[in-house]
């Protein structure tokens, strides 16, 4: 270890790229080697005086059966970003040694650990170091394949198109749409949710820095969202937004994972619908509180569905207008799980209007039947849409939890 | 191969990656071998590579275009062949035989090849052949091949800059001659042999910003002076006017950096990250079009820039391939791959496609293959 590494309080939290190693083949031949060590090494690097004195020195455990970064209390910050396979790239053993890659640096980074650099200070660092007094901050990493992945061009990409998850597609036109192809899908997708935006970033620019040359980052997003613990967060429309979502698990199976239905690697899974959505802000400030109401069918403060007192009161769909956001996104009888961050980038150029919008993110484990009808009703008739316009799209698949000593999409190839 | 054992040899690989198995390093050493063993994969490697080469050269006796391009391209074919072959056993040479081969094959890719060029190289290719039938495998002491690394990259450094003079007189010289179209045609050879060799230039002082400034580069336009004023005189006003004093100073500058790089000292180390410096200004400057944004010769520059770093990675072999040769597979893969790239864009040695031609996917793709490239090069300080 490296002599300044030493001299910092922060010292046990990092790994060698021994250690990270160990890990590596441990998590790669996880049937072969059986079930020591993993575990173990996590456990003797880890933070074990680290008794959370800090708020952001919260961690969210990576391993388990559903992946994080879902149904976890939603974070303060949020990146999304797309990769694509490098063009040289043909053999699915280089996608596994980077998703080993990529899970262990996912275990280590949630659990508020890094990377220790070389003793040979004529390389590079392996760890960029913006983040190393922050703590975990809640952080979030979950993964995700698209539709490209598995065909392009009609064609098997790496032998793995027949496990192809059963509601995966490529994103059908939708009504009221202006798509940038450039910022939109990609083969691989990644969320990175944190308290600290900076935690967040971190997180993502090692990724990224790791995967070059076998996965290259397509685009990337950064978004915002904040509320008071346990209320509802508002999006920049100054509407609560999130109120529908199910909270009880036994909902959340119903809408968010995936089950029998779907092949067994996939299962326990769910898959992320995406639209960027601008918010034509100028506009929207300018229309009448009482229309801007209306367009949601729900009242602005209390987030109550019209008719009702409070925000959590059932929607009463004939109280609201027949365009209402509410009213037709109830009527399609469908759940998804919202999980939306509020963008902010300047202004734009030519109008000197405000770019900013909607990250729209959600979970379903049946896209097909609620995620795509619902946005095929309200492109054509949403109230909403006067004031949106949707610039970039995704749909990926999320595979379950990652187990310990296992690897992202180990079961996809295995 | 099952996907188990896929995974297996890729931690195997990925292992040979780090630096904790330099301790594994210390392989084979069954002492001084010489190539001349008959069934050796060496020998007849680089027999087969004289044969080629002599038919090449009837090719260029005859003037036969076809055959010419023909040969530089099997030339190629084989030493690809067996190269790895030679990069072990052989480092000092195989980075010899690289030196005249590539641009060789750079020029067979070419509709119309350069023979002088062709010629020159051809010749010169002969001799390392030879060397290497009769080389003996050796095992330099370490700090003694960094040593030579050095002196072999400060000898390719040289060469760039007798290059730059050489070719920088009749560009000034149409410049003075107020020829517009002699002095756009001539002005992108001497930014080749600038770009291969900058970090030279870089390490004195004033001057780089002297030959190299861009407009933005200086605090007031007064200040300005170099290729890239000249620059901007043929292509956006069309006008040598006034360009004398620039030509004039130019050449002087030039030249000094000739005499200063004479008795260069350059470290190991100093050396590799000149290497990483010049691919970086390949991905900031050259990428982004804002090197040559008069003349749009970018493409040139971005090549130039990656050629003089690959002689880095060339001297550095010996050292790399003690320990890190899976590394040096992979970068010598990227170089590759790097330049099959710029071959689509690529007219004649002096020019390449137009910069503002090229649309924004093929940008990416380029800088795509040119952050791999840095990624590996980085790795090769795993040498110290
Ligand atoms: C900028 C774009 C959008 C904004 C500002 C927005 C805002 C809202 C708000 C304020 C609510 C009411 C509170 C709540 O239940 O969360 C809501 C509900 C909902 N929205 Fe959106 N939304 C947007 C886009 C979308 C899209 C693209 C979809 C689906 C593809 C969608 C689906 C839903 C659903 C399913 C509900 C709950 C309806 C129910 O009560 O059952 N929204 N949205």
């Amino acid at each position: 270890m490296a002599k300044d590494d030493l001299s910092t309080p922060n010292e046990q939290k990092e790994y060698s790229r021994r250690d990270m190693l160990k890990m590596t083949a441990l998590a790669g031949g996880g049937i072969a080697l059986g079930a020591s060590g993993f575990g173990t090494v996590l456990e003797l690097l880890g933070n074990k005086n680290g008794e959370a004195n800090a708020a952001n020195q919260s961690t969210v455990p990576f391993f388990g059966n559903h992946q994080a970064g879902i149904t976890t209390a939603h974070q303060n910050y949020g990146y999304l970003a797309a990769f694509d396979i490098d063009p040289s790239v043909h053999d699915a053993a280089k996608i596994m040694a980077l998703f080993i890659t990529w899970t262990r640096l996912a275990a280590t980074l949630t659990q508020g650990k890094r990377e220790v650099n070389s003793d040979n200070k004529e390389l590079p660092p392996n760890d960029t170091n913006e983040a190393r007094d922050l703590g975990a901050a809640n952080l979030t990493i979950t993964f995700g394949l698209g539709h490209s992945f598995f065909t392009k061009d009609g064609k098997d990409r790496f032998g793995v198109a027949a496990h192809m998850p059963k509601q995966l597609t490529a994103m059908p036109h939708i009504a009221h749409e202006t798509l940038d192809p450039a910022i939109s899908n990609g083969d691989l997708c990644v969320q990175v949710c944190a308290d600290v935006q900076q935690v967040a970033f971190h997180a993502l620019r090692n990724l990224i820095k790791e995967a070059l040359g076998t996965a290259n980052i397509r685009w990337m997003e950064s978004g915002f969202l904040n509320a008071p613990k346990g209320q509802t967060p508002r999006n920049l429309f100054g509407f609560k937004d999130g109120t529908a979502n199910v909270a009880d698990s036994e909902d959340q199976k119903n809408v968010i994972w995936t089950g029998s239905d779907e092949p067994q690697w996939m299962r326990g899974g769910t898959y992320l619908g995406y639209r960027k959505i601008k918010m034509i802000i100028e506009t929207w400030d300018r229309d009448s509180y009482s229309d801007q109401e209306n367009v949601f069918g729900r009242k602005k403060n209390s987030g109550a569905p019209f008719g009702q007192r409070h925000e959590k009161d059932p929607v009463i769909m004939n109280k609201m207008p027949a365009d209402a956001h509410v009213r037709l996104a109830h009527g399609t009888g469908k759940q998804i799980y919202r999980r939306a961050y509020s963008y902010t980038n300047g202004i734009q150029p030519q109008t000197g209007n405000l770019d900013a919008g909607l990250l729209f993110i959600s979970y379903q484990n049946k896209p097909q039947d609620s995620f795509i009808p619902m946005l095929r009703l309200l492109g054509k008739s949403d109230a909403l849409n006067e004031y949106t316009d949707h610039i970039a799209t995704g749909l990926f698949a999320i595979p379950a939890g990652i187990k310990k000593n296992e690897y992202f999409a180990q079961h996809l190839f295995e | 191969m099952t996907n188990q054992k896929k995974i297996m040899f890729i931690l195997l690989a990925a292992l040979m990656l780090l630096p904790i198995s330099a301790c594994s390093s210390a392989q084979k050493s069954d002492g001084e071998k010489s190539a001349q063993t008959t069934a050796d994969p060496v020998k007849q490697g680089t027999k087969k590579m004289q044969q080629i080469n002599k038919n090449l050269q009837a090719a260029l006796e005859k003037n036969d275009t076809a055959a010419i391009k023909k040969y530089g391209k099997q030339l190629n074919t084989q030493w690809l062949s067996y190269e790895n072959g030679v990069r072990d056993r052989f480092p000092l040479q195989y980075a010899k035989i690289e030196r005249y081969q590539q641009p060789i094959y750079a020029q067979s890719n070419l509709e119309n090849p350069n023979a002088a060029q062709v010629k020159e190289n051809s010749r010169a290719l002969t001799d390392q052949l030879s060397d290497l039938l009769a080389a003996k495998e050796t095992k330099a002491k370490p700090s003694k091949q960094m040593d030579q690394a050095v002196d072999d990259y400060l000898k390719y450094a040289d060469e760039q800059i007798d290059q730059l003079v050489k070719t920088t007189k009749p560009f000034v010289q149409a410049v003075k001659d107020g020829d517009v179209e002699k002095a756009k045609k001539r002005y992108t050879l001497p930014r080749i042999y600038y770009e291969r060799a900058e970090p030279i230039a870089e390490s004195f002082g004033d001057l780089d910003p002297a030959i190299d400034a861009r407009i933005n580069d200086v605090e007031t336009e007064s200040d300005w002076s170099g290729f890239h004023e000249i620059e901007r005189a043929l292509w956006e006003k069309n006008s040598l006017k006034g360009q004398e004093k620039y030509a004039d100073k130019l050449m002087a500058d030039v030249l000094s950096l000739q005499k200063k790089a004479k008795s260069f000292k350059l470290t190991p180390k100093a050396m590799v990250a000149g290497a990483m410096e010049l691919l970086e200004e390949a991905a900031t400057s050259k990428i982004t079009g804002e090197e040559e944004r008069y003349s749009h010769t970018d493409l040139v520059d971005l090549q130039a820039n990656v050629d003089g770093s690959k002689a880095v990675y060339q001297a550095a072999i010996p050292a790399l391939i003690q320990g890190h040769k899976d590394l040096a597979n992979q970068i010598d893969k990227q170089f590759q791959a790097f330049d099959k790239q710029m071959l689509k864009y690529k007219k004649s040695d002096t020019e390449y496609e137009d910069y503002t031609k090229l649309n924004k996917e093929q940008i990416r793709e380029i800088s795509n293959e040119l952050s791999k490239l840095s990624k590996l090069m980085a790795q090769t300080a795993k040498i110290f």
